[in-house]
């Protein structure tokens, strides 16, 4: 069984000024709502650890409530990094095994949750082909510096899973070398762990700027198929 | 695949031909949850629909005056308890006292917001909130409430609502993949229409069981492609 990570905790400033980004609506619904709904949905998770920014503990607990999520929820305030969110959040995880997840990306589905689920290996996360050239630079002279062969390159997705033995290692060793890492997947394979991938899905997208937000509406009210009519 | 049926409205009109239809047609249907006021006509529909029972569907008659919101949310809780989860919704119980606006009684006005809108509005909050994950909902409005009509301005505007409440359910229900249809029949001969026309010949109009049998289509695996937001069935 999995305990499921769901972050929950930035603030959102590029979205909305001065209000945290889970209580962004998409569609007149909290954002929140649609990973809860998504993973709930799915047996094996059995618990469902989220954070909540600071003095916004009530409101979180109001969304799991109204929307009757029937799978436990742990609720756990988030950190003042990434890294130290997700450290408070393992140590809440009751399973040996744990998905990570963001609010932020609401088109996920529950067939989302259950492929990475039914994935063979321990350590997987959702990742997506990068259909254009990226490019190495030194941002600071805006120098290109050379050539990245992007079909070694992938844009990592969520969610992930993790044993969570590896997870917790790997967070404790770039806590000691002082790195920070901006996601999960990238941080247990250099901490010397074997992570696989699947692929993701670009629907999968996620909503930091006032554009994605209105992309994901539209993608949630099934726009893409207007071109029927 | 076993299914519970839910009709409000079930003693007469488009309500019980709708569990007329399911009971014996649609063998998925295994419990239908009949929801009205206590009547002689609602014991005569029991006691027929148990006649034309073959397929031993359990039918569950529970009494309810839908005015009485406190009473529908308590009724929500037992039939979840009772029979769990609520796979198809059919909102059909209607109420109309027809009067132009001068003599419109404010309390009359606000029951038929309360049977009309707040009903099926409070049996969709509540069984979500029970954690109830619906199939389908139908929510029956009305052509009156595309058009204002004279003389009926407590009926039309709380079915206007109704016609707007189903686009919004519809929308964010999508997330459970529940789907929401509205239906705004036209004239059908029922005991409603009876009060909103009483000069008019029944037979001359569309039956209860053209409506049932439009409903019946929408939760059959064709009704999927009905994607109608207010479906309107009209003679």
């Amino acid at each position: 069984m999995y305990s499921l990570l769901l972050l929950n905790g930035g603030v959102g400033a590029r979205v909305a000024a001065g209000q945290p980004k889970q209580l962004i609506k998409v569609k007149g619904i909290p954002i929140l709502v649609y990973s809860l709904v998504a993973a709930d949905a799915v047996p094996e998770i059995d618990q469902i650890v989220l954070n909540y920014p600071e003095g916004w503990r009530d409101d979180v607990e109001r969304i799991v409530t109204d929307y009757a999520i029937k799978t436990p929820v742990t609720y756990v305030e988030a950190g003042a990094t990434r890294h130290e969110s997700v450290a408070a959040m393992l140590s809440s995880a009751t399973n040996d095994h744990v998905v990570v997840h963001e609010s932020a990306r609401p088109l996920v589905t529950t067939a989302d949750f259950a492929a990475l689920v039914a994935a063979e290996a321990e350590n997987v996360s959702l990742m997506l082909e990068i259909p254009f050239t990226v490019a190495p630079v030194d941002p600071e002279q805006r120098k290109v510096t050379g050539y990245l062969e992007r079909s070694t390159l992938r844009n990592v997705q969520l969610p992930q899973k993790f044993a969570k033995a590896d997870l917790v290692d790997a967070h404790q060793k770039a806590s000691a070398e002082g790195k920070t890492y901006t996601e999960d997947a990238t941080l247990v394979a250099v901490a010397g762990h074997d992570v696989r991938f699947i692929d993701g899905n670009d629907r999968n997208i996620k909503v930091t700027t006032p554009t994605d937000v209105r992309l994901a509406t539209y993608l949630l009210s099934g726009g893409e198929e207007g071109w029927d009519e | 695949m076993s299914k519970t049926l839910m009709v409000t409205g079930a003693s007469k009109g488009i309500g019980l031909e709708t569990v007329r239809r399911f009971l014996q047609n649609d063998a998925e249907v295994t419990t239908i949850v009949l929801v009205a006021r206590e009547s002689e006509d609602y014991t005569q529909a029991l006691a027929e629909l148990e006649e034309i029972n073959e397929r031993g569907v359990t039918l569950a008659p529970y009494f309810a005056d839908l005015a009485d919101r406190g009473g529908v949310i308590r009724l929500c809780a037992e039939i979840v308890k009772a029979h769990g989860n609520v796979d198809i919704l059919v909102n059909n119980a209607g109420y109309t006292k027809p009067v132009p606006l001068q003599q419109v009684d404010f309390a009359d006005f606000e029951r038929t917001i309360a049977v009309n809108l707040y009903a099926p509005f409070t049996f969709v909050q509540e069984l979500l909130h029970h954690g109830n994950k619906f199939e389908l909902i139908v929510n029956i409005a009305s052509t009156a409430g595309i058009n204002g009509r004279s003389g009926w301005l407590t009926y039309s505007a709380s079915k206007a609502a109704v016609i707007n409440m189903s686009e919004v359910m519809r929308e964010e229900l999508a997330i459970y993949g529940t789907r929401v249809v509205c239906i705004s029949p036209g004239r059908t001969a029922t005991a409603l229409r009876r009060v909103l026309a009483p000069d008019e010949d029944p037979s001359t109009i569309m039956q209860p069981q053209d409506v049932a049998e439009v409903i019946e289509m929408l939760a059959s695996p064709v009704g999927r492609f009905v994607d109608s937001a207010n479906l309107v069935v009209r003679q």
